[in-house]
């Protein structure tokens, strides 16, 4: 039951953000009429974002029921989709972000929709805590077995006590992440559970100046068909 | 002179605008905009509490505690549930953004600035 009011409290607490911010935005049309468009756009930024998140918790509601099939599936099109969907985010919050893929295009074992989410939090967790006019770097390198997926932000870095929590398995609940103010951890959470349903290693490497959070996923044995 | 702080830039930019045409200075972090005090002082200032890094209230604190700011107007800008005992740390007004208005901002940045 704690645990239930506590996810609850953190939903509520993710969702009032976008929420405060549309209302701002409504004022705003009236305000400045003459910036109707680019408000406009802001606000269907807002929203799209908070959609997600519903759509993320909605998704962790049915894991249960395994309807999300693990497939072959090629993780580059997965990053560079996501990449594609968060770059205009980024430039407007004054960030970029870079993609290195030192991947010879295999495609690994996961759920392509699930897998989207995890890269999508990642990417939307490092804009959120990298340094005005930063950068994050979204990277994909091989291994023998699997590929490692891995988002490199420049930002306060993680603290130990979650570090240890993914080091030794999946975050079991959303936890504050105290020295990333304002984060309730859900980005985290819902990542984690999504490894979990996969079967994935999800981690995190600490550094002097910010944080790299990464998922391994094992390599198909199907041969690359397409790229 | 109003400063903003706050980590959500689509929340200043529309603080911004109501308080127009007053000049602002607009920042998302807290060590950003303790520098700038440096270079200028404002006479208002609208602070988040929840920012990257230091938060609202380490800002506070900085503020407080030089003779040249400690007399600055703050109002805070929050969703979260704040004691109303903060007037030693300059704290004029504490609005929650899920109810404040335009107007509650502007009357703010007319009385003080």
């Amino acid at each position: 039951m704690e645990s239930e009011v506590n996810g609850i409290l953190v939903a509520a607490h993710e969702l009032k953000a976008p929420l405060n911010l549309l209302r701002q935005l409504a004022f705003s049309l009236d305000e400045d009429p003459d910036n109707t468009k680019n408000i406009q756009s802001k606000m269907i930024q807002v929203t799209d974002r908070a959609i997600r998140q519903v759509n993320d918790l909605t998704k962790i509601a049915h894991l249960d029921r395994e309807i999300f099939e693990i497939e072959p599936i090629a993780v580059r099109s997965v990053c560079t989709d996501v990449s594609d969907e968060l770059r205009q985010l980024f430039r407007f919050n004054h960030r970029s972000l870079n993609l290195d893929y030192a991947n010879r295009s295999r495609l690994v074992v996961a759920n392509r929709d699930l897998l989207y989410s995890i890269v999508y939090n990642f990417c939307l967790n490092a804009m959120h805590y990298s340094e005005h006019d930063s950068f994050a770097t979204l990277s994909l390198h091989d291994r023998r077995s699997f590929v490692r997926l891995s988002v490199r932000d420049f930002g306060p870095t993680l603290p130990s006590d979650i570090w240890q929590c993914l080091k030794t398995g999946w975050i079991k609940k959303p936890v504050s992440i105290s020295m990333r103010p304002g984060s309730s951890g859900l980005g985290l959470y819902i990542a984690s559970k999504f490894s979990q349903y996969m079967n994935l290693n999800l981690g995190a490497i600490r550094h002097r100046d910010g944080t790299t959070f990464f998922v391994d996923l094992p390599v198909s044995r199907q041969k690359v068909l397409f790229i | 002179m109003i400063h903003i702080i706050d980590d959500d830039v689509i929340m200043s930019e529309c603080i911004a605008n109501f308080v127009k045409p007053r000049p602002v200075h607009a920042f998302t972090n807290a060590i950003d905009a303790i520098s700038a005090l440096n270079d200028e002082i404002p006479d208002l200032i609208f602070l988040d509490i929840l920012l990257d890094g230091p938060n609202g209230f380490t800002y506070l604190n900085e503020i407080a505690s030089y003779t040249e700011t400690k007399k600055i107007p703050v109002v805070i800008i929050t969703s979260m549930q704040l004691p109303s005992n903060l007037g030693p740390y300059g704290v004029v007004k504490i609005l929650d953004k899920s109810t404040m208005t335009p107007a509650d901002i502007r009357a703010l940045a007319e009385e003080y600035s």
